[in-house]
């Protein structure tokens, strides 16, 4: 068995390393964002970049998301490999135009003459900054034929996946989340590579198979924690990979424990819980099976009503409780 | 007498850090309102300063080591003299002022 | 370009849609008859290492550029040898190996684009340039303020041809755009803009000529606004909202007959030589036709091809 060095490093530092070991290996990957140049990004995410790799391509732009979006989609289109950084996920929208209509379209519209290898980092998540500031929109995203999505919860996957996300043929979508950025996790020096598209097991568990991403992860762990307690053993499968969904993986779990949890901070309407418990069931037949998610309301900024609309470690608990005293029959 | 330096807080936001610098090593004697350790967090840096004398005595977490909000960093003494109890007796804390920068 | 060469490739567009608006498969079309010179007054302009993107209305633009017309024909047919293997057709159609970008057919959805593409250049050093057309209707868009905002603040290579027709379907100009003239638009940004007839190809190719000088010298963007006339609806689908006389009006401006009349009068054209040059073009449209036509339709299993 190798001996692997390993760091703990933060998850800001984790995306930075990414970045800068793709700038130096390719003189094609440019980025473009607000605050991302002398500023080092919003979460430092980017520090040390500009200093490296100067204003040419390292460019701040104005606070104009359409614009930043569609000249990153644009300059993909004609060879570059930009990454976009959208501060607040909240203001993907501005952009959904030339990624959703342009970007998205691209290969198709122009029968693969034109691909669009663009990366849109987005930051997602409520941490007390307000309605506009707050939302949690990938399941918008992982709708749109063309795209792909992906969601890292650790400093490992936020390095592979991006990694895998500038690689890549585009576009994509790559969501972090404001509650990450102060955790810390083990990076190894030579890590090995984490695949767009693939789910992991992230707690083996017998009992229940809760399926989420980003953010929530911590908040899963929390619950199989105080579950743990009381004997009831929680298996997560960290997503990763929003679109194309790694649904076998998930099945396999559910196979073994026979109900399943979805978890997102995002909308249950249409979310990504509703996609992964259906494909699922597809794969697994009965089941028991509950989503959770945010409530039905924008989030507010105020830190009581915000925490008591998204799910908490005690609401995760509470669901799984109700879900493995149910009835074995599945809904 | 022997005394825990800790990681300082609480910091909003923060669980552990990372140790950036030290401003010295065994044997350092520090006096009030000088900088013994920097540490740093996911997006600034803690400057920790003696509130009173005291003597560097030993370094548990060197520069890129992680350590938890309350956990002890470093041994402080009253001198250089006397001798150092055994690793996991519990000691009282060196009062510190930290700044986050 | 000389005179003659500009009388064909417009006298080839008039052609061209003539023989598509005959054809029963057809389908939703919007023309550039009326606005030829435009298209080939700009790329008159344009060389090998430049790209040309369009609004929806992109046959002009596409002939222009010089894609084949077999092939252009072929993608708006729906058919397996268009460039964009008939996936795209009209609204996106594209041959960027031809330095035709590409169509978009979302109102003011290839600005920001091109300003990318154009700093993609910038950053390649090509020496290329980009000229993105786009009508009046997108010149209330914030899209356009952005673009206009970062080609200025990166001085991009780019020439931005507003095709300004007068009316955004049936709203006219005048409706829905406050400034007097689109060039009025690039002002504010420092960019260098001028206005001219959109009738006369010689003044579109003189004036898209001095611009892109002053874009190739790296000086940053440049506007050129073009007062065009359509002659036809805005699309197959829409209405026709103008009278009897403005549709006289708009056609006594025609800018094939202009330039003709112009070749005439100074000798360089033969009394009946018009005719057969007329003649000339409508072969070549049939040419096209019949080879789109003789083309296999896009296979359905496209549908699941060049997705991810």
């Amino acid at each position: 068995m190798s001996t692997e060095r390993v760091a703990k490093v933060f998850f800001a530092e984790a995306i930075a390393r990414a970045l800068g070991e793709a700038m130096a290996r390719d003189p094609r990957v440019v980025i473009l964002g607000q605050d991302v140049g002398r500023f080092g990004g919003p979460y430092r995410e980017f520090a040390g970049l500009h200093a490296r790799f100067g204003d040419e391509r390292v460019r701040d732009m104005p606070v104009a998301e359409a614009s930043m979006v569609g000249v990153g989609v644009g300059a993909a289109a004609a060879g570059l490999r930009p990454l976009v950084s959208i501060t607040y996920m909240d203001f993907v929208m501005l952009g959904l135009d030339p990624l959703v209509n342009y970007g998205a379209k691209l290969r198709y519209k122009t029968g693969g003459q034109l691909t669009a290898p663009v990366v849109v980092k987005c930051t997602a998540g409520a941490k007390g900054q307000g309605v506009a500031h707050s939302q949690s929109l990938e399941s918008w995203l992982a709708g749109v034929a063309g795209l792909k999505v992906v969601a890292p919860s650790t400093p490992a996957d936020a390095y592979g996946l991006m990694v895998a996300a500038l690689a890549d043929g585009g576009p994509v979508v790559y969501v972090d989340h404001k509650r990450l950025f102060p955790t810390a996790g083990e990076l190894a020096d030579a890590p090995a590579p984490v695949p767009i598209g693939r789910a992991i097991v992230r707690r083996p568990g017998r009992d229940v198979t809760i399926a989420t991403h980003s953010y929530m992860c911590r908040v899963a762990d929390a619950a199989a924690d105080r579950l743990a307690a009381d004997g009831i053993s929680c298996e997560i499968v960290d997503l990763r990979t929003l679109w194309p969904l790694d649904v076998a993986t998930v099945a396999a779990s559910v196979a073994r424990t026979g109900a399943l949890v979805t978890l997102e901070e995002g909308q249950l309407a249409c979310g990504i819980g509703s996609e992964v418990a259906f494909r699922v069931r597809e794969e697994v037949g009965r089941m028991r099976v509950v989503r959770l998610g945010a409530a039905r309301a924008p989030v507010s900024g105020n830190p009581r009503l915000e925490a008591a609309t998204l799910p908490r470690p005690d609401d995760v608990a509470a669901a799984v409780r109700r879900l493995l005293d149910a009835k074995a029959d599945e809904r | 007498m022997i005394y825990a330096l800790a990681v300082p807080g609480p910091i909003e936001d923060v669980e552990e850090l990372r140790v950036l610098q030290w401003h010295g090593e065994p044997g350092t004697r520090f006096a009030a309102g000088e900088l013994i350790v920097e540490l740093e967090t996911h997006k600034a840096v803690v400057e920790v300063r003696a509130s009173g004398p005291g003597v560097l005595r030993a370094i548990l977490c060197p520069a890129g080591d992680w350590q938890a909000v309350g956990r002890t960093l470093a041994l402080i003494g009253d001198d250089d003299a006397e001798p150092l109890p055994p690793p996991d007796a519990a000691g009282a804390r060196f009062d510190v002022a930290f700044e986050v920068t | 370009m000389d005179r003659r060469a500009l009388l064909a490739s417009m006298l080839a567009i008039r052609a061209f849609e003539e023989a598509l608006a005959r054809h029963p498969d057809a389908g939703f079309q919007l023309f550039s008859s009326g606005e030829e010179a435009v298209a080939v007054g700009v790329c008159a302009a344009l060389g090998p290492h430049d790209q040309l993107l369009s609004s929806g209305r992109s046959i002009g633009p596409a002939l222009a550029r010089g894609l084949d017309p077999g092939v252009v024909m072929a993608e708006l047919l729906g058919r397996a040898t268009g460039p964009c293997k008939g996936k795209g057709g009209r609204g996106h159609l594209a041959q960027p190996a031809a330095g035709f970008f590409g169509a978009h057919a979302v109102v003011g959805g290839n600005l920001t684009i091109a300003a990318g593409v154009a700093l993609a250049m910038q950053m390649q050093r090509t020496g290329g340039i980009v000229a993105c057309i786009f009508g009046d209707g997108a010149c209330g868009s914030g899209a356009l303020h952005e673009t206009l905002n970062i080609a200025a603040l990166w001085k991009l290579p780019l020439l931005l041809v507003c095709d300004d027709n007068g009316w955004s379907i049936s709203t006219p100009r005048e409706a829905a755009l406050a400034p007097r003239s689109p060039a009025d638009l690039a002002a504010p940004f420092g960019i260098r803009a001028a206005s001219v007839d959109g009738m006369d190809v010689i003044a579109v190719r003189d004036a898209a000529t001095a611009l892109t000088k002053h874009v190739r010298g790296g000086a940053g963007p440049a506007f050129l606004a073009c007062d065009a006339e359509r002659f036809s609806t805005h699309s197959t689908a829409t209405r026709e909202t103008r009278s009897r006389e403005a549709m006289e009006a708009a056609r006594a401006r025609c800018p094939i007959r202009r330039l003709a009349q112009s070749m005439r009068d100074e000798g360089e054209l033969r009394e009946d030589a018009l005719a057969t040059l007329e003649r000339d073009a409508a072969d070549a449209a049939a040419s096209a036709l019949r080879f789109a036509e003789r083309s296999p339709p896009t296979d359905i299993d496209e549908i699941r091809r060049d997705v991810d």
